[in-house]
């Protein structure tokens, strides 16, 4: 009896997260994609409207451009921070004295919230009082950068300071494959005659590839869910020019009352999330029974 | 870590060093900027920040923008300041962080020394859950939370913040005791000690870095999470953020940006503080979050 | 102290048989050691008759006594493991007094065995350090320690010599047999190293892919090998396993296999099995002590033949002088004195101990008697 117990405990033990997860996680995913296929607005409703709700999402303009301004937004936010992340992770590859001072800074940002990296720079940016203004009073007249303001560019600034943000931590990933790279292959490189650039070009940053990966995934999935950060620093605007799916979702959601359709995003949003994470997730899982 | 990539240190004159550097105290500058900008003009009248004098040093010295952040600024309809809100916070990050810690902690003891047919799906359920993005289940968790009572308390927010820290602290757990050694849980039971003799008496003495890893990592995502904050909290639960964004667009009176960047830099300070003191183990946890397996 | 009886143990992993059928008895105070390359399955059957793994079918007895389906602690079993698995939070103290602690024994009693086998190990002085200030060697014996203090029926050891450097291992070995002359006990040891099994064991059982292939002393298991497998992984340098080919030779049955000019031949027993392969091929296993120069050969058998062959290669090893030699179009190892005067590329004699000779069909690779 005892011992039945025992060899129980082990499934008892996991039984509570495995049962949270089910439901708060998964049963969660399934109601939301239920009512995705219902008329509810303020409140839920089980009237069946079937895919209705998706037609109009994506014949909505607010969500066009909410997908628009997602695919801007994430496609530089990954380029920039990974590539700014590798440049800074060579660089202070080269024997940098005073690395232990340097790096701590680059990652400081990924322990703020984004609320207040909005703040910050929604105020650093703003033509009024931030940069332009103190450029203006250095007696650099001409100097005009009211990018936060201007519906055509906001996007962009949403772009600096989510690459401000995540760039060190980007860094930290490429700096921890460099100095994995095994030593004997660059001595070998070295031996055949080539030289640093020629190095780093033809040897290590293909190397890194595992590393891009992981950069790309964690920052991908990092952009989708993006909504602090527009929230603090532009509150979507102006106008709709900021707008991601994460900030329509919840406007329409619980401001517009037009659940449906809110639940509609959240799904797609899901499945753009799980387009990426879950064939990652498996070649990880894959690999790792491997080893 | 030895510095392995060093020895191919671009090997060449003064002037790559010098380019070098310089680029890197650019980005230095890049990256502390923000910073510079929250602690300096939190220290100056409102007056100074309007004359253009964001990026130079207070002519006057003043900590009343910090003293009005803390206790009576506007924030929403009335003047409490940003300290019963820091409080909220307080109140939620502790029991959420301390819950769903053990519950990791237990989940990866299982997972990797005693798992069973379907554990291995488990954690892929939780793996994946950790990835969701949070609008998905916000409409039923409101619902959730109005069905047991819990709608607009701080316990509402720990109970979610629980369960969507589980995949996390798990999957940090389960690496941890996956390295760990199994020959040392069956010795242990040859010894006779049971499942959680085992667990208290062997694996957990060894456990401080993971749980100063997981705690710092639930700590610092959970003091910072702004949208179930936003969602599901009432006056008497709004964490820190939320309150902090309630001050800075609460569109009544003029705005004092210098009272806008000392509550920033106090809803910062909790993890800032926290990065400074173990920033070894903080970074350990971003990596071990974005490298798997 | 009891003897151990398995009893066509079964065990799988799903569909994947690891364990197929198997059957072993070790008497009471016997030292019986499970060797097989990795994988056979024999780390697998250790953690069975442990209780750290359930089996799937059969029975294990301790003693009188059927101990399926108890848990470990209850066996009266203790473990010596591979990486020893000490705790790495406890002193030596604590690690050796664990197991008691659990069972609830009072402080004096565990002092007093704490002591016991402190002093029989020697290791007093480090029973307040960690695990980590220790070396590999001290390790060993600190989990050594540790089993000894339960005083069980049975003691088990997987593989746990392998994390030492050769020379302790040799060190080690030794201990490990003053031990088992010394308590008496009942072991059972797993091993991949055949030198290992040999000289410890009383009873060895050679496993592959979850059969057990041989049971018996280690003098059958080293001279009476039941198949190729056995005879290629007992011993070091391993069996020469040549082709060769049945003749008859004025009534007599040979074997004939390619030497260095033209075929060679040596007498076979004469057997209804080996008769019935004639004009067939054979394997003709020897083992490269029994091939060897004329001077070393061993002269108390009557059964010495000698040949000329080829030396291919030379190798010096100190106490004794490998020579390589073609033969059966294979390189076939001999050993020969330390001092022999040989030469690569030479032309010389070299003596067979047919006495010592085995047969293989090398269809089924099994033992030509």
């Amino acid at each position: 009896m005892r011992e039945s117990f025992q060899n129980w405990l082990p499934r008892l033990v996991l039984a509570p997260s495995f049962l949270l997860i089910l439901v708060f996680v998964y049963g969660f995913i399934a109601y939301t994609g239920y009512l995705s296929m219902t008329n509810s607005k303020m409140l839920p409703s089980y009237d069946w409207v079937g895919l209705a709700n998706y037609e109009k999402l994506f014949r909505l303009r607010h969500w066009n451009t909410a997908m628009k301004n997602l695919a801007i937004f994430g496609a530089l936010y990954i380029i920039v921070s990974s590539l700014l992340g590798l440049l800074l992770a060579i660089l202070l590859d080269q024997k940098i004295r005073a690395e232990g001072v340097i790096r701590p800074i680059y990652l400081y940002p990924m322990a703020l919230s984004f609320i207040v990296t909005g703040t910050a720079w929604k105020w650093f940016l703003d033509p009024g009082i931030g940069l332009e203004n103190v450029m203006h009073q250095w007696g650099w007249e001409s100097f005009s950068f009211t990018w936060i303001k201007d519906r055509n560019m906001a996007i962009y600034t949403v772009v600096i300071a989510a690459v401000w943000q995540s760039s060190g931590f980007v860094m930290a990933m490429f700096l921890a494959g460099l100095r994995g790279v095994d030593n004997e292959i660059i001595k070998a490189a070295q031996i055949d005659g080539a030289t640093g650039f020629r190095i780093y070009r033809k040897i290590i940053i293909p190397m890194m590839r595992p590393v891009f990966l992981s950069a790309f995934v964690v920052l991908a999935h990092l952009a989708i869910k993006a909504y602090d950060l527009v929230v603090a620093l532009t509150g979507g605007g102006p106008g709709r020019a900021t707008e991601l799916p994460a900030t329509f979702m919840y406007s329409y959601t619980f401001t517009r009352n037009q659940m449906g359709v809110g639940a509609a995003s959240a799904i797609i949003m899901l499945m753009m999330i799980f387009s990426i994470i879950v064939p990652y997730i498996y070649s990880e899982l894959k690999s790792g029974e491997n080893r | 870590m030895s510095a392995a990539g060093q020895d191919i240190a671009l090997k060449g004159s003064r002037i790559t060093r010098f380019v070098i550097y310089t680029v890197l105290i650019v980005f230095a500058i890049f990256y502390l900027l923000p910073l510079y900008v929250m602690l300096t003009n939190s220290l100056k009248p409102l007056e100074e920040i309007r004359g253009g004098g964001m990026l130079s040093l207070p002519k006057v010295w003043t900590l009343e923008p910090w003293r009005a952040a803390w206790s009576h600024a506007q924030i929403g309809v009335s003047p409490t300041g940003l300290k019963p809100f820091f409080i909220n916070s307080i109140m939620m990050v502790v029991p959420a962080v301390v819950l769903s810690t053990f519950m990791g902690a237990m989940n990866g003891y299982v997972l990797t020394k005693w798992s069973f047919r379907g554990s291995g799906v488990v954690f892929g359920l939780l793996l994946l859950a950790c990835f969701i993005p949070f609008q998905i289940v916000l409409i039923p968790m409101a619902r959730i939370l109005g069905l047991i009572g819990l709608a607009g308390t701080t316990w509402g927010l720990v109970l979610v913040h629980t369960i969507y820290g589980l995949g996390f602290t798990t999957l940090f757990f389960r690496n941890y005791y996956a390295a760990f050694p199994t020959e040392l849980v069956r010795a242990a039971q040859i010894d006779g000690a049971s499942f959680f003799q085992i667990f208290w008496r062997i694996l957990a003495p060894s456990s401080a870095p993971i749980v100063v890893v997981t705690v710092i990592w639930q700590f610092t995502n959970v003091w910072n999470d702004f949208l179930f904050g936003v969602s599901f909290a009432d006056f008497d639960s709004i964490p820190m953020t939320v309150a902090l964004n309630n001050l800075v667009n609460s569109s009544t009176g003029v705005k004092e940006y210098n009272v806008h960047f000392a509550g920033a830099i106090l809803a910062a300070l909790p993890t800032l503080v926290v990065y400074i003191v173990s920033g070894r183990y903080f970074v350990r946890g971003l990596m071990a979050g974005a490298v798997k397996g | 102290m009891a003897r151990l009886k398995i009893d066509n143990l079964r065990k799988s992993y799903g569909p994947v048989e690891v364990l197929k059928g198997i059957d072993l008895e070790i008497e009471d105070g016997g030292f019986l050691v499970l060797v097989g390359p990795s994988g056979c399955g024999k780390s697998t059957l250790l953690n069975c008759i442990a209780g750290l793994e359930d089996i799937s079918g059969g029975d294990i007895l301790i003693g009188e006594r059927s101990v399926t389906g108890l848990h470990p602690s209850k066996r009266d079993i203790a473990m010596v493991f591979q990486s020893y698995a000490l705790y790495p939070n406890m002193t030596v103290e604590k690690n050796i007094s664990f197991g008691m602690e659990i069972r609830g024994m009072p402080r004096a009693a565990r002092e007093a065995a704490i002591n016991e086998v402190a002093d029989m190990l020697q290791i007093r002085e480090l029973l307040k350090r960690k695990p980590s200030q220790l070396s590999g060697g001290q390790r060993q014996r600190v989990a050594m320690g540790r089993a000894l203090v339960r005083d069980p029926q049975v003691f088990l050891f997987d593989e746990p010599l392998s994390n030492l450097d050769a020379k302790l291992r040799v060190d080690m070995r030794t201990e490990i047999k003053r031990l088992h002359q010394r308590m008496g006990t009942t072991i059972v040891y797993v091993t991949h190293d055949q030198i290992e099994a040999l000289t410890l064991a009383t009873k060895i059982a050679v496993l592959k892919d979850g059969e057990l292939l041989q049971f018996g002393t280690p003098d059958q298991i080293y001279n009476d090998p039941v198949n190729m497998f056995v005879a290629d992984f007992m011993g070091s340098p391993s069996m020469n396993l040549l082709p060769a080919t049945v003749v008859e030779d004025g009534g007599a049955l040979m074997v004939s296999l390619a030497g260095h000019e033209g075929d060679m031949l040596l007498p076979a027993p004469e057997s209804a099995a080996m008769r019935a392969l004639l004009g067939r091929q054979v394997i003709f296993g020897i083992r490269p002590e029994a091939f060897t120069d004329p001077q070393g050969a061993d002269r108390t058998t009557g059964q010495i033949e000698k040949r000329t062959c080829f030396v291919d290669v030379v190798e010096p090893a100190g106490s004794d002088t490998f020579a390589v030699v073609n033969l059966g179009g294979k390189s076939a190892v001999a050993r020969l004195r330390a001092d022999a005067q040989i030469a690569p590329g030479a032309v010389t004699e070299l003596a067979f101990n047919m006495s010592k000779a085995v047969f293989f069909d090398p269809a089924s690779q099994a033992r030509v008697q």
